[in-house]
């Protein structure tokens, strides 16, 4: 008898042991992709979440989920799967809060600043900290749609004394001033200047050195010309050829300059974009990335 | 009794999984799903605290990323898998794949710098051919010949190879970036010709030749606008251009001969090992 039960046991242990190398439960793989995300090993961890099938989860397993591929593309810098997957966390998962407050800024950072804010409004802030964080955030995004109004209406939230918002919330009053006082520019009369002058346009826009590059060929061509014009007369191959370059080149000169003003209001607009991002960026990684 | 069957059922399973995921990664290697063999590999390391099946499945996921050309990333896991747990044999083995790894990646301070720690790392362990290859390779890389030709030596001396002819004895021949510079300011096209480009030399000469000529007929017949706004902006930026150009050839050439004397020497010292 104790024969018979003693092999009953072994061909039960076998097969549990065969049903231990089918795919496992959510439990202990989730707990392995957790352990490759630790691990930093992004692509193994990632292969290893969507190997779920998501039908067969429940809600809270879904919200993990989500929560940890979103993470890994994240930190693998794929801002738009990492914000489709941070911002499909549910309210009930304990994710939740960091989720969305990281799927909100993925949405700014890539330019998508309306859905951003309609995210950023939803935001839960269930404490005085978060409350400021939110409004830091919100102030932010008023900033980069150049919302100076709603700006000044959201910074009334800042206290400038929380230790993990304190300097960015200076910096980003700083950033208003900027941008504030960002000259405006017309290109008509960027073109303008540099008809009557070759390069001050440029010079006008911001661009001094290109100014000075574009002025030197212009003035020497029409040297040339007049040369031509004085020595050969208006016919000659000469007048004709450097008169030629002269107002390939003017012309060029004229349009550039109106181009310039465009380029550099472009630039300093990306400069600031990106300071505006990396401020917005610091408190959520000091107070949600713990 | 029932306690007993329990126990082994229990380390039977452990066993069949952990070995099959060893199983699993080795086949999915064989067949070329490199990131599936991985995750495989990560499974054993997750599961197993046998330092022999951890053993196995680091070099497996190492093995992995060489395929897939992520050497440097095989650096970083190997470094993150030398561990107190295993013996010290298999610790050495880790340590040699690294040292591959980091040689494969371009690494070729670092990889100098891991197989300087190895004898004091593994005192009682001699130094084999291949990381004595991988030595030599490394200096000439970095083109330090005279220390290469040093290393070279002693495996030849391993290998019980000659030690007399050496291909140190006869080292790619550099010229000198200052020297080419200098030629082309003061004979146009001369550091060009001594880059070994005969064409451009003369290209070089054509075109300075010409802007120094127009330059002074120009100035000759009276036009002097066009004699310097021409001329001689045509022979200055010529001139300046083709001194750069001379050392860009030189430093051109001085690779080619550096890479083609490193390729010739790398199959004389593979030869050597085999």
């Amino acid at each position: 008898m104790t024969y018979v039960r003693s092999w009953l046991l072994l061909v039960l242990g076998l097969i549990a042991g065969a049903a231990h190398c089918q795919p496992a439960t959510f439990g202990s793989e989730w707990q392995f992709a957790r352990y490759l995300a630790d691990k930093e090993a992004t692509d193994e961890a990632l292969f290893v979440l969507q190997a779920f099938d998501k039908n067969t989860l429940t809600v809270p397993q879904r919200d993990s989920l989500a929560y940890l591929r979103g993470w890994l593309t994240y930190s693998a810098k794929s801002l738009d799967e990492a914000g489709e997957q941070l911002l499909a966390v549910s309210p009930a998962s304990p994710f939740y809060l960091k989720a969305h407050y990281f799927g909100a800024y993925c949405l700014a950072f890539q330019n998508q600043r309306d859905s951003a804010r309609a995210v950023m409004n939803r935001l839960p802030a269930p404490d005085s900290t978060l409350r400021e964080l939110r409004a830091f955030e919100q102030a932010g995004l008023a900033l980069l749609q150049r919302q100076y109004g709603r700006y000044d209406t959201l910074r009334q939230q800042f206290t400038y004394s929380s230790y993990a918002l304190s300097a960015e919330e200076t910096r980003l009053d700083a950033h208003r001033r900027a941008l504030l006082a960002q000259k405006r520019r017309s290109p008509a009369l960027a073109g303008l200047m540099s008809a009557v002058v070759p390069g001050s346009g440029k010079w006008y826009a911001g661009k001094a050195r290109q100014g000075i590059a574009s002025f030197l060929p212009v003035l020497m061509l029409g040297l040339l010309t007049w040369e031509g014009y004085r020595k050969d007369g208006p016919t000659s191959l000469r007048f004709l050829g450097f008169g030629s370059l002269f107002t390939v080149f003017y012309v060029g000169n004229v349009w550039g300059s109106t181009l310039a003003v465009k380029v550099r209001r472009d630039e300093f607009n990306r400069v600031y974009d990106n300071k505006i991002l990396f401020d917005m960026h610091i408190p959520l990684r000091n107070l949600l990335n713990r | 009794m029932t306690t007993r069957f329990c126990l082994i059922c229990t380390f039977l399973c452990g066993i069949c999984s952990i070995a099959s995921a060893q199983t699993t990664g080795d086949s999915l290697f064989a067949a070329g799903h490199y990131l599936a063999a991985r995750v495989t590999y990560e499974r054993v390391l997750f599961m197993s605290t046998e330092p022999v099946e951890q053993f196995s499945a680091a070099m497996g996921k190492a093995r992995c990323l060489k395929q897939q050309g992520l050497n440097a990333q095989a650096v970083t896991f190997l470094n993150s898998q030398i561990q107190a747990i295993y013996p010290d044999s298999l610790t050495y083995q880790l340590r040699r794949e690294q040292i591959l790894c980091a040689y494969l990646a371009g690494q070729f301070e670092n990889t100098l710098s891991l197989l300087d720690r190895l004898p004091y790392l593994h005192p009682d362990i001699p130094a084999p051919p291949l990381l004595m290859a991988v030595r030599v390779l490394s200096l000439n890389e970095l083109n330090r010949w005279t220390e290469a030709d040093t290393a070279y030596r002693a495996l030849a001396t391993y290998t019980h190879a000659d030690t007399v002819q050496t291909p140190y004895k006869q080292l790619p021949r550099l010229k000198s970036e200052k020297k080419a510079q200098w030629l082309s300011t003061f004979i146009p096209g001369a550091g060009q010709f001594y880059a070994g480009k005969p064409g451009e030399a003369g290209l070089s000469i054509l075109v300075q030749s010409a802007g120094l000529y127009f330059g002074i007929t120009s100035f000759l017949r009276g036009y002097y606008l066009s004699a310097w706004g021409v001329g001689a902006g045509l022979f200055g930026s010529f001139h300046a251009g083709g001194v750069r150009r001379a050392e860009v050839l030189v430093r051109q050439l001085n690779q080619q001969r550096a890479a083609a004397f490193n390729s010739q020497l790398r199959q004389q010292v593979l030869k050597l090992i085999e």
